[in-house]
């Protein structure tokens, strides 16, 4: 269990640029998140929030900066200590990520492996206590009578809501959740929402969670990281946030200073065109009403 | 008022017009179909297919038929009288149930040699798999290794094996044939078990990744469900391929139905009667098998409704509505009870109709896996005493190493590799030019009307069902040794094959331009030459390799049953057990079916 005092997730001078790509994913993002708190990443999409909260748990490694989740440097773990810290954070994804072709409840199971060795195929080959413990984590997010179903059969509401429970096998303290309910419907999606928030509440987890609806994370969230072009634009409580000023994250994404001057170049030509196009106007109309003016008295 | 420019008359613009340089899969097509008319011709000479060798053949045939009736079914006796004016009268008497019963018994051995072998295939492909599939590979090295020994396992036909072991365990009863056909396998098994891998989608196995998961647990629990009802359906249509196959192992002393064949062909005049029977026999078992494993693949396919077809969507509805309908009543009686008695009555999963379907199906999967084995006894306590010295012991010139062709010179053994590469390609020719009419006939957007497509669709089928090695086996028997008569049975087996890929892919084709050629007023004909075929051609090509490679390998095969050819040369090293020859024609085969695979390769990438 972490101190209270010590952040659960401290990230400093982040960098990541993908091979082969030209302009870094992410590029100098510093920010910490105290335990307990309900963070969202707003963004357009491409800004970088799925790989700043892939780079919580390990699945990406930096290439600049450090990441330091739950006391841990991520990028300095391998192997079982990695696995063991993965164990920690729960991750919820977009598309729910369950194994189709096997039962709800294994699926939940599956959030459990870490504290297990060796693969595991089936039910009943998982110890009789965390069978327990996840249909009581199923019967949590509703959805106990579906148990023995095959997950691909339930709606998408229902599948994130098994996602979720699968997390919450981890017993995590930290939360990841990227764009969770991106793929549901208006209905499923609130249901998802309200269910992530009462949970975080119970067990006083930190949740790090990336949205598109500027209203929903406004009021979802306590605190506000906006991401334009892998850079930290906006870090505010949502207290003092108006909806306009959210809104300025997905102003026109500008990444580099070079790429500003030459879209500052852009605008003084479109300017000046604008400019010599009135004064061409303004020139035909003041020839028009001399020759009016000079018909006229004929 | 503007003045148009004059424009340049237009015999000049059209001189001018620019001509880009074609397509590399245009070029390649193209190509390769030329080449393989070429080459096929050039086979057709090469086999001499003269008159003179068809009115041998013809003779051959009304021979082998005089001397194959009447036909002795097992349970009756046929007996020959010589009557006094010197024919021979046949005499039919029934002698009762008891060679029926061993007939059965052979089948049954037969089946069970087939599915243990195939099993064993299955099972030491996963980890070859997992090797060779780019996603879950570990290193490259492992990849290149793993990809190596597919290639190597398909390359090597499992007679090779079957001989090695039987001599390696001597007298361990089915355990050579069971191994042979278990690593020969793993090199279809493991290739198509690595493309279900690398077919699968990732985000399951990230979440297990993300929750802590190790490599072992990401595999089993993320990888495993996704692509087990694959790998059910390969190892299914293995076995089929095997059961063929086995008619051949028959020649090496391989129990079974093969090895009643073998007996038969040279059992004399009483023998060539039982020839008939045992092919016939042979055939329906095939088609049965063939049958029986289609239908458990798309019952294992069709339990998965993913796709966007009409039905898939219908049956994912209903029982999205059942899961509904459950859930909304036992939330009504679950609201009764406490949270903890909920959890425990929720501990046993019911005994509802799909469990106990699920239950059924997968013991009597084991039930058959394991029967087969316990049926077919292999002796494996002798797997742990090799005799190496019958295999390498220089005191009796017996040796793997080094390899030579013996008395043989580079020469004849390059005739015998030309030979089997001009039955294969006689073959493919021969195949191809069939399936060029049927092919199409059974395509419904080419076919005039359904009567002609269905007509064509049930020849082709026939062709399909009617397993190509053993009617080849029967046509060199009935023919005389020989290569034309391989070539002749390969090329009309291919028709089955090549012809139902290429109607699938004319129905694949976008009916765009077919419509808008059709509203511009062209017929039937027109429409298929202008549109359906030049937009098919790539297909085809790609299935046109794909039967050649099926080809050079059956024509090596066949040359073990009398068509000559490098497996002629293979299968009297393996009699004479001369090893290291056995080990120089491995290699050549090897090297000839990697040389194959990699053109083949390099085409279907250039038709991408």
């Amino acid at each position: 269990m972490t101190n209270s005092d010590t952040p659960a997730v401290r990230i400093t001078d982040l960098g990541k640029t993908y091979p082969g790509a030209k302009s870094p994913a992410l590029e100098g993002v510093s920010l910490s998140v105290e335990p307990g708190e309900i963070v969202v990443l707003l963004g357009l999409s491409g800004s970088g929030k799925s790989t700043l909260l892939r780079h919580v748990n390990g699945l990406e490694t930096p290439t600049k900066g450090a990441v330091v989740s739950l006391g841990e440097t991520v990028a300095d773990l391998r192997g079982r200590d990695l696995r063991a810290l993965r164990g920690r954070i729960g991750f919820i994804f977009q598309q729910f990520e369950l194994v189709g072709a096997l039962s709800v409840l294994e699926n939940v199971l599956t959030g459990g492996l870490a504290t297990l060795r060796g693969p595991r195929v089936g039910v009943l080959t998982y110890p009789r206590a965390l069978r327990e413990k996840a249909l009581g984590h199923l019967d949590r997010v509703g959805l106990l009578e579906f148990a023995y179903q095959r997950a691909d059969q339930l709606s998408g509401g229902q599948q994130q809501r098994v996602a979720i429970a699968r997390a919450l096998m981890q017993d995590p303290e930290i939360l990841l959740a990227d764009e969770p309910v991106a793929s549901l419907d208006p209905e499923s999606s609130s249901q998802v929402m309200a269910l992530i928030r009462e949970i975080a509440a119970e067990r006083s987890l930190t949740v790090i969670c990336s949205l598109h609806q500027v209203d929903l994370a406004l009021s979802w969230g306590d605190r506000i990281l906006g991401l334009r072009g892998g850079r930290v634009v906006l870090d505010t409580s949502t207290d003092d946030l108006t909806r306009e000023e959210v809104m300025e994250i997905y102003g026109r994404v500008a990444t580099t200073t070079s790429e500003i001057a030459a879209l500052e170049d852009e605008l003084a030509e479109a300017r000046e065109q604008i400019r010599t196009r009135e004064a061409e106007r303004s020139a035909a109309r003041e020839r028009l009403t001399e020759d009016f003016a000079n018909e006229e008295p004929a | 008022m503007t003045t148009l420019a004059e424009r340049p008359v237009l015999g000049g613009r059209l001189a001018s017009v620019p001509r880009p340089a074609p397509r590399l899969s245009t070029i390649v097509s193209y190509g390769v179909i030329i080449a393989i008319l070429a080459l096929g011709v050039w086979s057709f000479i090469g086999l001499d297919y003269s008159l003179k060798s068809l009115d041998t053949t013809g003779k051959n045939i009304s021979r082998f038929l005089t001397m194959a009736t009447p036909m002795q079914w097992p349970g009756w006796e046929v007996a020959g009288e010589r009557q006094a004016d010197g024919t021979t009268a046949y005499v039919t008497t029934w002698v009762g149930f008891e060679p029926i019963w061993q007939m059965f018994l052979t089948i049954v051995i037969t089946l069970a040699l087939v599915i243990a072998g195939t099993a064993l295939a299955a099972v030491l492909s996963v980890p070859v798999a997992y090797g060779a599939a780019r996603n879950t590979t570990p290193h490259a090295a492992v990849l290149a290794l793993c990809r190596g020994i597919g290639v190597v396992a398909r390359a090597v036909p499992d007679i090779v094996f079957v001989v090695v072991f039987a001599i390696l365990w001597f007298n361990s009863g089915t355990l050579p044939a069971i191994v042979a056909i278990g690593l020969h396998s793993v090199g279809m098994i493991s290739k198509m078990f690595a493309d279900a891998i690398e077919q699968i989608d990732e985000g399951p196995r990230l979440a297990i990744r993300s929750a802590g998961g190790s490599k072992a647990q990401e595999f089993w629990s993320g990888i495993v469900p996704q692509v087990l009802p694959a790998w059910i359906a390969v190892a299914l249509h293995r076995a089929d391929i095997n059961l063929r196959g086995t008619v051949i192992l028959g020649v090496v002393g391989v129990v079974g139905i093969g090895y009643e064949l073998d007996g038969a062909l040279h059992g004399g005049p009483a023998g060539m009667r039982r020839v008939i029977p045992l092919v016939v026999i042979i055939i329906v078992l095939c088609v049965l098998f063939e049958i029986v494993s289609s239908l458990l693949r798309t019952r294992l396919l069709g339990v998965q409704p993913t796709g966007k077809g009409i039905g898939d969507t219908v049956s994912r509805a209903v029982s999205r509505k059942q899961a509904a309908g459950t859930g909304s009543v036992s939330t009504g009686s679950a609201r009764t009870l406490d949270r903890h008695a909920r959890i425990e009555a929720a501990m046993h999963r019911p005994w509802d109709r799909s469990r106990i379907g699920n239950t059924v199906w997968i013991w009597l999967g084991i039930l058959v896996v394991v029967g087969a084995f316990v049926y077919a006894a292999p002796d494996v306590t002798k797997m742990f005493a090799p005799t190496w010295s019958e295999l390498v012991d220089p005191a009796r010139d017996r040796a793997v190493w080094p390899p030579h062709f013996g008395s043989r010179s580079w020469a004849d053994v390059m005739g015998a590799v030309i030979t089997t590469i001009q039955i294969a390609f006689a073959a493919t020719l021969m195949g191809a030019i069939i399936s060029a009419v049927v092919g199409p006939l059974s395509a419904r957007n080419v076919a005039p009307n359904s009567w002609v497509r269905n007509t064509f669709r049930g020849i082709a089928l026939v062709i399909r069902a009617i397993p190509d090695l053993v009617v080849a086996i029967l046509f060199i028997i009935a023919a005389g040794i020989g290569p034309q008569a391989g070539a002749l049975a390969l090329g009309i087996g291919g028709v089955g094959l090549l012809a139902k890929l290429i109607g699938d892919s004319m129905e694949e084709v976008p009916n765009g331009p077919e419509r808008a050629l059709v509203a511009g007023g062209s017929t039937r004909t027109q429409v298929f030459f202008s549109s359906t075929m030049p937009m098919s051609v790539p297909a085809m090509v790609s299935h046109l390799m794909y039967l050649l490679e099926q080809n050079i390998r059956s024509a090596t095969l066949l040359g073990i049953v009398g068509a000559g050819g490098i497996g002629f040369l293979l299968l009297n090293a393996l009699q004479g057990r001369h090893f290291d020859e056995v080990l120089a024609y491995v290699l050549v085969i090897i090297g000839m079916v990697v040389l194959v695979e990699s053109a083949s390769i390099l085409i279907r990438r250039a038709l991408k």
